[in-house]
């Protein structure tokens, strides 16, 4: 035999749904407060310093005219110039990964070798990546021996040394570093892909070129969306180490982007008020990005 | 519209797996052919060899007299309905529809009007904008025999399309497939593991087993006359009863179950090439609802069982006999594709719902006379003469 409690005053108030929501108060906390204390302090943090002169020791509050130098610096504007040029690679990034990963899901013969050689760089440091770029595009490097070799030599360049093409030889680099994990996503999009669905098009008629187009792409957009939001948040945020390695952000600002220019305008020219806005640019264009991207997908289904 | 032929038709895979051994079989025009075994025996390659998704070792296939062993499926006008009817997630019910239509370069409106009458005929007018998510089992069923049917094709090809179906909806969409069938025409391969879906659906059905075609004929020829012990313990719920007997002619001819015998009629020697002599072994067969259960008075030729298991359904009760006092008992024995090797002197009568009969009772039954089987007992074939 059991007996029902009789609910006493207290537990008359805490209702199911209330108990419910207290829980999710309860255990939504610690995330709460790692949040705020690694992403909210910080941000707010790096917003004071933009209104001061910090030389990583004092900071003194000098209000918006750090703001005014930091617009009239051309700097910041050849940086952003850069960053916006850069993201002329993003469609190489993830068209190239998508050519790949199309035909590795093919089982072309090998596909297991050439799947282990594309994601091979994801598992290396970026700055040894760098370095090898550094070795392939410099003066005396792979490049211009390829060309030499193939008897072109009134061809042969010196990317990194001209400013024009540095950034291109920066661009390159990002798509090659970006290439592994992109068709690694690409692919398991495609193998999340039913394959009778290819089969029942294939009967109702539909060439290659049309699966592709009407079922494969379709089917890959999530998995698309996400390697573009990834691949252009590395680019405004990650490209730092390859930057180091392979240029020092020259010749002049030629290859300098504006997460470079923080570490530059920081810790070389110890002027970390201005470095603390540059932080907050970076943040608010990174932070847009990520909404319209978000928005985009929303909208999607 | 055309006619489906198959000539010699033999699939061999990596590893040199014979899913499909020189098969031949030929589909009249208009014609709903089903395709039944167990798994593995073959009838899906067969289908999709037919559908071009698969290249065929040797022989040849032809639909409407034309040769298709190496035409693409694109060019092969066939329509397939998939067991799990692999809609176009991204696309409205109405898109799944006129795909086909719009990759053959139709106009919108000749679509449109082409997926509206499809979608009349299925029910769907009202579900034409909906994603495939949406829908119900059923619904998104009807979806994929509509991207089937709108086309117009040379041939319907259907694999297991029911499977995924719960009871209920499975019995109505039987028949709701064979009403379309038979209101458009059009030569029809249909897979199926299920014999009741074959008989019920099928002007002929095709037996297969292990790669080889084991009997093709009309349900009702099939379930009356079937070509070996295969075919008879596969079609029919429950099956037929195989029982291994011996034939004793010195009393006038025949079987011996132990201890206990039952006279052959003697119209038997002329339709079956039974074997003479005496004593060489037989499997003989008789359906659950030719065995009778006799009440009382007259005992000639009747046989004493005992009842083993007692299955009530409801408008019939299934009852597991076993022989009194037979000797050499020997348990049921199946082989990797389902046939049975052995089976014991057991076998299940069909009563009637009413009919108090308990587990433990002793019943006197007969065979009906004019339903008895005969089987080789070391091929399995049928030893009626054709």
């Amino acid at each position: 035999m059991s007996t029902i409690r009789v609910p006493t005053t207290s537990s008359r108030w805490l209702t199911l749904k209330r108990r419910r929501q207290i829980a999710g108060v309860i255990f939504a906390l610690p995330a709460i407060a790692l949040v705020v204390c690694f992403i909210g302090v910080p941000v707010g943090q790096d917003v004071y310093y933009s209104f001061t002169q910090w030389d990583g020791q004092t900071a003194t509050w000098i209000g918006l005219s750090t703001w005014s130098q930091a617009i009239h610096n051309p700097n910041l504007w050849t940086a952003l110039r850069n960053n916006g040029l850069l993201l002329l690679s993003v469609p190489f990034a993830l068209g190239l990964p998508l050519c790949i990963a199309v035909l590795l899901h093919q089982r072309v013969a090998g596909w297991r070798i050439f799947r282990t050689i594309y994601f091979l760089p994801t598992a290396i440091s970026w700055v040894v990546l760098g370095l090898v770029a550094e070795r392939f595009f410099a003066y005396q490097g792979t490049l211009n021996s390829i060309i030499h070799a193939l008897g072109f030599s009134h061809f042969s360049t010196n990317m990194l040394g001209y400013q024009s093409e540095a950034l291109v030889a920066l661009g390159i680099t990002f798509i090659f570093t970006m290439v592994g994990t992109n068709t690694m996503l690409f692919l398991t999009g495609l193998a999340t892909l039913d394959p009778t669905l290819e089969e029942a098009a294939r009967i109702d008629g539909a060439g290659p070129w049309r699966i592709f187009r009407s079922i494969t792409l379709p089917h890959l957009s999530r998995f698309i969306q996400l390697a573009f939001v990834m691949t252009v948040i590395a680019l405004f945020s990650a490209l730092f180490s390859l930057i180091f390695v392979l240029t020092g952000g020259g010749p002049g600002y030629a290859t300098t982007t504006v997460e470079y220019l923080i570490y530059e305008t920081g810790f070389n020219q110890g002027d970390f008020g201005t470095a603390a806005l540059y932080g907050l640019i970076l943040f608010v264009i990174t932070g847009i990005v990520g909404v319209v991207q978000l928005r985009l997908i929303g909208s999607n289904e | 519209m055309a006619d489906i032929t198959f000539e010699g038709v033999t699939k061999i895979f990596a590893d040199n797996i014979r899913a499909v051994d020189d098969l031949s079989l030929h589909v009249a025009d208009g014609e709903f052919m089903v395709l039944v075994g167990p798994s593995g025996c073959g009838k899906t390659t067969a289908l999709r060899m037919l559908a071009g998704l698969e290249d065929i070792t040797s022989g040849s296939l032809s639909i409407g007299g034309t040769v298709v062993n190496n035409v693409l499926p694109k060019d092969r006008d066939v329509a397939m309905v998939f067991q799990n009817y692999a809609l176009y997630p991204h696309m409205t019910v109405a898109q799944n529809m006129g795909f086909a239509l719009k990759i053959r370069g139709y106009s919108k409106s000749e679509i449109a009007k082409k997926v509206s009458e499809a979608a009349a005929i299925l029910h769907l007018s009202e579900y034409l904008e909906r994603r495939p998510r949406a829908l119900s089992g059923g619904q998104r069923q009807r979806v994929a025999m509509g991207r089937a049917i709108v086309r117009s094709p040379q041939a319907f090809l259907m694999d297991e399309p029911l499977s995924n179906l719960d009871a209920q909806l499975r019995v109505e969409m039987r028949l709701e497939i064979a009403r379309i069938q038979r209101l458009l025409g059009v030569a029809t391969v249909y897979v199926t593991h299920d014999q009741i879906e074959a008989m019920t659906m099928g002007d002929r059905v095709a037996v297969m087993r292990g790669g080889k075609l084991q009997q093709c004929d009309t349900p009702q020829d099939l379930y009356d006359h079937p070509h070996n012990e295969f075919v008879a313990g596969f079609m029919g719920s429950p099956p037929m009863n195989l029982l291994r007997a011996r034939l004793d002619a010195t009393n006038g001819p025949s079987i011996e179950f132990g201890t206990q015998r039952v006279a052959i009629p003697t119209s038997y020697s002329s339709s079956h090439t039974l074997p003479s002599g005496d004593g060489p072994g037989v499997i003989f067969g008789i359906r659950p609802e030719d065995v009778q259960v006799v009440e009382a008075g007259d005992h000639a030729g009747t046989l004493t069982t005992k009842v083993e298991r007692r299955e009530a359904l409801g408008a019939e009760i299934l009852v597991h006999l076993s022989l009194v006092n037979a000797a050499g008992t020997s348990t049921l024995v199946v082989d990797d594709d389902g046939a049975v090797v052995t089976r014991p002197t057991t076998m299940v009568a069909k009563m009637g719902p009413r009919s108090g009969v308990a587990v433990g009772d002793h019943l006197r039954v007969r065979f009906n006379p004019d339903r008895f089987h005969f089987f080789d007992a070391a091929g399995g074939d049928s030893l009626r003469k054709s």
